[in-house]
């Protein structure tokens, strides 16, 4: 029972447009308790019954690049497949097996972008053939349905449910595609969609975050209050890019190496990502283009490895089988840590030159903190979950941790950027606000008021340079609250801080192994009839429609239908 | 292209028209190819075509639908499932548990892939009682669990070893024995937050004390027990029983609205049944610790390219997706595979179904297309005046056998002939109206004709009729490269056959040949068109490719097929314009006049270069 209280809050979502937290929670009517609802679930059997055989799922999160697909309750996927050119060939096509095919570089096509052929979609549809990404999608599917679900049509006599994790703006013909094959070609009853932000929440065993989602063609940050998303951010500074750039590093370390008569290097896509997943890195101290920055609170470690780093210029040793002729290029350590600096931090652009769609990745963190209200903002920006393919780049997630909070500390949570001629007033100002910050920290380290204030916002300064006024009873009070209620973990917020997650399948993996059910949930009649137009068009489902979709109705399936199904976060 | 030249490949024309008819979100776009299917050509070169051409003999036919079916337009169903390794029949009730792998010894190497054995590292000097210690190696690149540290101490059961030895060869706790410590640190975790109720301890250092940080598996768990927890503290304060799935019961109205309501902090905190967000690394949260990213820094720094592991060799390590160096890698217990039965996804037919004895490869069922659909093969005119013997499917000839015409090598601008064969697998006579792009599609424009676009072909009738009836001739081609047919060919077919329009160059009992004549595109613009330079040529934009659509008519018994009639309802359209059966089945009462159309392509070569 209590999985659907979970389920309410978990899968509710609004998108951008209302970020203030008493509005989420809120809803428009008030719950009425359908007659007939509970006597027939009580009819066809007891409650445990349909979880059974109606209740298998099946776990999909389709990515950009990746599809990831497996059963619930399961820590690690089946399956990860790729979407590269090898796996597009004609069936009886067998020359990946060719030795000397794995010898040859492959050229890029004419007029495909950077990394094309290893994409599944993209979301800029109208470049999009749609008939090749249905193929792709559906020789994918194809492939883990047989080679690693191997599900067993004896025992489970329908097809599984599936439980898809998209990202929040998927476009809805992609939605509409992906639901086609999967209800037409593997005949899932049911097809539950989750928003992935929402599922790296889950993975991190929060209930609240700021999602950095460095994905692909682009990254995203979002920010979830209470299982919601609450806003998004974007930039195209993502993987794409990022492997673009090494493809430009290796390019000019092998130039450099050959005679310069020689033919310019083309190193391919394949080479680049596995130079990028091999031996690419990230400097994880931040070189702020604004040189201010508070060494205060670095930590120590860091410093001590960027000596170490300095003092041999060590350099790595990479192959390339597939040059003609093979070679191996020596490329400095150092400059394996260039593209990150270059594609996602943009260290050789002023900010200024930037357009709003390619900002650094702190700097969009920052920019959706501060478009958040205060109080979600306090959550969030101690709850920065990095997830994302190309996150996993060691020190990249170290340095946009210290980056945004060189940043947070420089700039406060100041919308505006200049003061013109009042900027040497308002830098006393901050300045003023940043030391006495300093001071109540260091006093205030053995004061558990500090530390685990519920309401959490900043005290303002003006009024703030002496100690609020301890009150025994609140000392009280919060002590008990400490003992009965959540740990003082939970409560953490005002400063910057990273949390690991588990990424978006592992989080739709304990979700459907919880049995949470989600708001969009789609039937395959449904769809087969009306296909996405069927959906109502309301964003929120109040909490009567929502009963209308739940368990309450398994045991009388076909009887009363489904007052509407809604298409949540992606209507 | 890996098949070698010549080629034919089939399309399947799910590809268009969907087996189950979904209307409404494609209603827009039905109409649209229905209009111009006579104009619209197939291009082999769309990228779209490399998922819906097949080879013939990986397709199948669903007699009913009197439909060509790709493993697209099946359905499959497990039969069985077993090891391909060791092929042992794996029951159904464990795959799950086992997570489809093998669980006996059977081990990939997570480097190569290759299979694995089981070796003895055993000291002759002082040999052990078990002949122990062993170790699983790859016979290929021989890399062996040596080089993570775990030995075995028995040549069986590996799996049930392996999964207790961590690499380095320190103990794995199994499960169990991970949850009862997760439940005694947390109890301790407690203990010591109330101790001390200061609250200013750091929790992340408080566990992290012995065995560094948490594995992927580790957290998973902790994080589906914390959920399952507070779950259960949440429904064991309702009165109701916690089973209690139904959605309308007071209590859980209340706890839904309670959810709903309550949108400060205070209120929340006054609730204890309100879910909270995991606080521990018991719990699953983790910090974020900037060390470990250092760590794996200088560790890429110091020990360079051959320590990290490649995209694939990491893909392929399922269960743990955070692994990036050498050391850490496991070898994977190989994959089960099925026996699967395939079923028409239209009419449920079964189309095919193995025997379900594993070591047995027969089938019980098996509608192939090659027994349905007439093979289409080509081959170069030039290669047939050779004396040597001429098998009646040319498919089976490899190229290497004609030396002198190189399939690899076509001569753009000079017309080459090709002999376009097709031999009939019905037992009725068809009549073929063949029919292609005059120019080929693509960036090297080659004109293509066939001389002769419409024949018949025979019926493929007894071997021994023919020999009977007919002129003497057919016989040898049908027997393949008998010594007297094969010595008439050779001789024959310089002065007998003549390369003219509209007539066929050959016939046989059930196969005629036609010719094809081509001419090979340029690969670069000539001189004084004003094309601009475009590049170089993609991967396989040099190969020929011919699309060649083809139509059979023929009359086939009815009383074979009972159901003709109800073709007529439920057929689709029947891609490329096969609609003319039910019209022909009101005609004849025992015979049925049916159509069938589908396209195919044709690799003729590769075009060189000039």
């Amino acid at each position: 029972m209590s999985e659907r209280k979970v389920s309410g809050s978990l899968s509710r979502s609004a998108r951008g447009a209302t970020p203030r937290l008493q509005d989420l929670g809120t809803t428009p009517e008030s719950p009425r308790t359908p007659p007939f609802l509970r006597s027939t679930s009580s009819y066809f059997g007891s409650p445990g019954a349909g979880s059974r055989g109606e209740e298998e799922y099946i776990v999909i999160e389709a990515g950009a690049r990746f599809l990831r697909g497996g059963f619930p309750g399961e820590s690690t996927p089946r399956c990860t497949l790729s979407f590269g050119p090898d796996d597009q060939r004609r069936a009886g096509d067998y020359r990946p097996w060719d030795p000397e095919y794995n010898q040859r570089r492959r050229k890029r096509k004419r007029g495909e972008e950077w990394g094309e052929d290893h994409e599944l979609y993209r979301t800029d549809l109208s470049q999009v053939d749609m008939g090749l990404v249905e193929d792709k999608f559906e020789r994918a599917m194809r492939e883990a349905y047989n080679k690693y679900f191997l599900l067993d049509h004896k025992l489970d006599q329908k097809a599984r449910r599936v439980m898809l994790a998209l990202p929040p703006r998927m476009p809805q013909p992609l939605i509409s595609m992906m639901l086609d094959v999967l209800f037409g070609n593997f005949q899932a009853p049911s097809i539950t969609l989750m928003s992935s932000p929402v599922l790296s929440t889950v993975a991190a065993g929060l209930r609240s975050a700021l999602i950095v989602d460095i994905g692909w063609a682009e990254t995203t940050v979002t920010s979830v209050c209470e299982y919601r998303e609450v806003l998004e951010r974007r930039t195209i500074r993502a993987g794409k890019l990022l492997s673009e750039e090494m493809a430009k590093l290796l390019n000019a370390e092998i130039d450099d190496e050959n005679e310069s008569d020689a033919p310019k290097s083309d190193v391919s896509f394949e080479e680049a990502d596995e130079v990028l997943t091999r031996v690419g890195w990230c400097k994880p101290r931040p070189k702020n283009r604004n040189t201010m920055y508070f060494p205060a609170r670095t930590s120590p470690i860091l410093e001590e490895f960027v000596d170490a780093v300095e003092a041999p210029e060590p350099s790595i040793t990479i192959p390339f089988p597939r040059a003609t002729p093979p070679t191996e290029v020596a490329v400095a350590f150092t400059k394996l840590s260039k593209p990150a600096e270059r594609a996602l931090f943009a260290t050789h652009l002023a900010l200024n030159e930037l357009d709003e769609h390619e900002l650094p990745v702190p700097h969009v963190i920052y920019r959706a903190l501060l478009a958040l209200p205060m109080d979600v903002r306090r959550i969030c920006m101690s709850r920065i979950v990095i997830t994302g393919g190309a996150s996993k780049l060691p020190g990249l997630k170290s340095r946009i941790l210290a980056e945004l909070d060189a940043m947070v500390q420089q700039r406060g949570w100041d919308p505006v950027r200049s003061y013109g001629s009042a900027q040497g007033h308002h830098d006393a100002v901050l300045r003023q606000r940043r030391e006495n910050i300093e001071l109540r920290r260091e006093e205030g380290e053995d004061k558990i008021s500090e530390s685990f204030n519920p309401d959490g916002t900043p005290a303002p300064v003006p009024a703030g340079l002496q100690d609020p006024e301890i009150d025994a009873i609140d000392k009280k009070l919060k002590h008990v609250s400490l003992r009965d209620g959540p740990p003082p973990t939970c409560y953490v917020g005002g400063e910057i801080r990273g949390v690991e997650t588990l990424g978006p399948w592992v989080g739709a993996s304990l979700a459907t192994q919880l049995r949470i059910k989600g708001v969009v949930e789609i039937d395959r009649e449904r769809f087969l009839k009306d296909g996405l137009s069927g959906a109502t068009r309301e964003k929120e489902v109040s909490v009567t429609q929502r009963q209308s979709m739940g368990p309450g109705l398994i045991g009388a399936k076909g009887a009363s239908e489904r007052a509407s199904w809604t298409l949540g976060v992606w209507a | 292209m890996a098949q070698p030249f010549p080629y034919t490949y089939y399309s399947c024309d799910c590809y268009d028209s969907k087996v189950t008819s979904i209307p409404a979100n494609r209603s827009s776009q039905q109409p649209q190819p229905d209009q111009d299917e006579d104009e619209r050509n197939f291009d082999p070169r769309n990228p779209r075509s490399n998922f819906s051409l097949y080879p013939i003999e990986q397709l199948l036919y669903c007699e009913d639908c009197q439909q060509i079916r790709c493993p697209r337009c099946v359905s499959e169903e497990t039969q069985n499932w077993y090891c391909p390794s060791c092929l042992f029949e794996v029951p159904s009730s464990v795959i799950k548990s086992d997570g489809h792998r093998c669980s006996r010894n059977c081990y990939n190497c997570p480097v190569c892939m290759s299979a694995m054995t089981v070796s003895s590292l055993e000291n002759p000097a002082e040999p052990s009682p078990t002949g122990g210690p062993y170790i699983l190696a790859c016979p290929y690149c021989h890399w062996s669990t040596v080089e993570t540290g775990i030995e075995f101490e028995k040549h069986t059961g590996i799996t049930a070893q392996l999964s207790r030895v961590a690499n380095g060869g320190k103990h794995l706790p199994t499960q169990k024995e991970r949850e009862r410590e997760r439940d005694r640190r947390k109890e301790l975790e407690n203990r010591r937050s109330r101790d001390l109720l200061s609250g200013s301890e750091d929790s992340p250092g408080l566990n992290r004390d012995d065995d560094g940080p948490l594995t992927h598996e580790d957290l998973y768990s902790n994080l589906m027990a914390f959920y399952k927890a507070q779950l259960a503290a949440q429904s064991s304060s309702s009165m109701y029983s916690p089973h209690d799935l139904s959605f309308a019961s007071p209590s859980s109205y209340s706890r839904l609205l309670l959810s709903y309501s309550t949108s400060s902090k205070k209120q929340k905190r006054d609730k204890p049944s309100q879910m909270r967000e995991a606080a521990s690394p018991l719990e699953g949260l983790v910090l974020h610790d900037p060390t470990t990213d250092t760590a794996a820094i200088d560790r890429i720094r110091r020990e360079g390219w051959s320590s990290t592991l490649s995209p694939a060799q990491k893909l392929s390590q399922t269960n743990h997706p955070t692994i990036r160096f050498t050391d850490e890698l496991r070898p994977m217990a190989s994959i089960l595979c099925t026996k699967r039965g395939k079923r028409c996804r239209s009419c449920r037919q079964y189309l095919s179904k193995p025997e379900s004895k594993i070591t047995s490869t027969r089938y019980k069922i098996k509608l192939l297309a090659l027994n349905h659909i007439p093979r289409l093969s080509l081959r170069a005119l030039s290669s047939v005046s050779t004396p040597t013997a001429r098998p009646s499917s040319i498919s089976s000839m490899p190229s290497s056998q004609n030396p002198e015409f190189d399939y690899n090598n076509l001569r753009p601008g000079i017309p080459t002939h090709f002999l376009l064969h097709l031999s009939n697998p019905l037992f009725d006579k068809i009549r073929v109206t063949l029919a292609t792009p005059s120019v080929t599609p693509g960036r090297i424009q080659s004109r293509v004709t066939i001389l002769c676009p419409q024949f018949e072909v025979g019926a493929n009738t007894d071997v021994w009729d023919d020999a009977l009836t007919g002129p003497g001739g057919g016989v040898s081609a049908a027997s393949g490269g008998a010594g007297a047919g094969g010595g008439k060919y050779g001789g024959g077919a310089s002065e007998g056959h003549q390369i003219e329009a509209g007539k066929i160059w050959d016939r046989g009992r059930n196969w005629t040949t036609v010719v094809l004549e081509v001419v090979p595109g340029f690969a670069k613009p000539l001189a004084g068109a004003d094309k601009e330079e475009v590049g170089e040529l993609d991967e396989d934009e040099d190969v020929l490719e011919i699309p060649i659509f083809v139509r059979l008519e023929f009359e086939a018994d009815v009383g074979v097929e009972e159901r003709g009639l109800g073709d007529s309802r439920g057929s689709r359209g029947g891609g490329g314009g096969a609609g003319g059966a039910g019209g022909g089945a009101g005609s004849g009462e025992t015979r049925e006049k049916r159509e069938e159309a589908f396209w195919t392509v044709v690799g003729a070569g590769r075009i060189a270069d000039v």
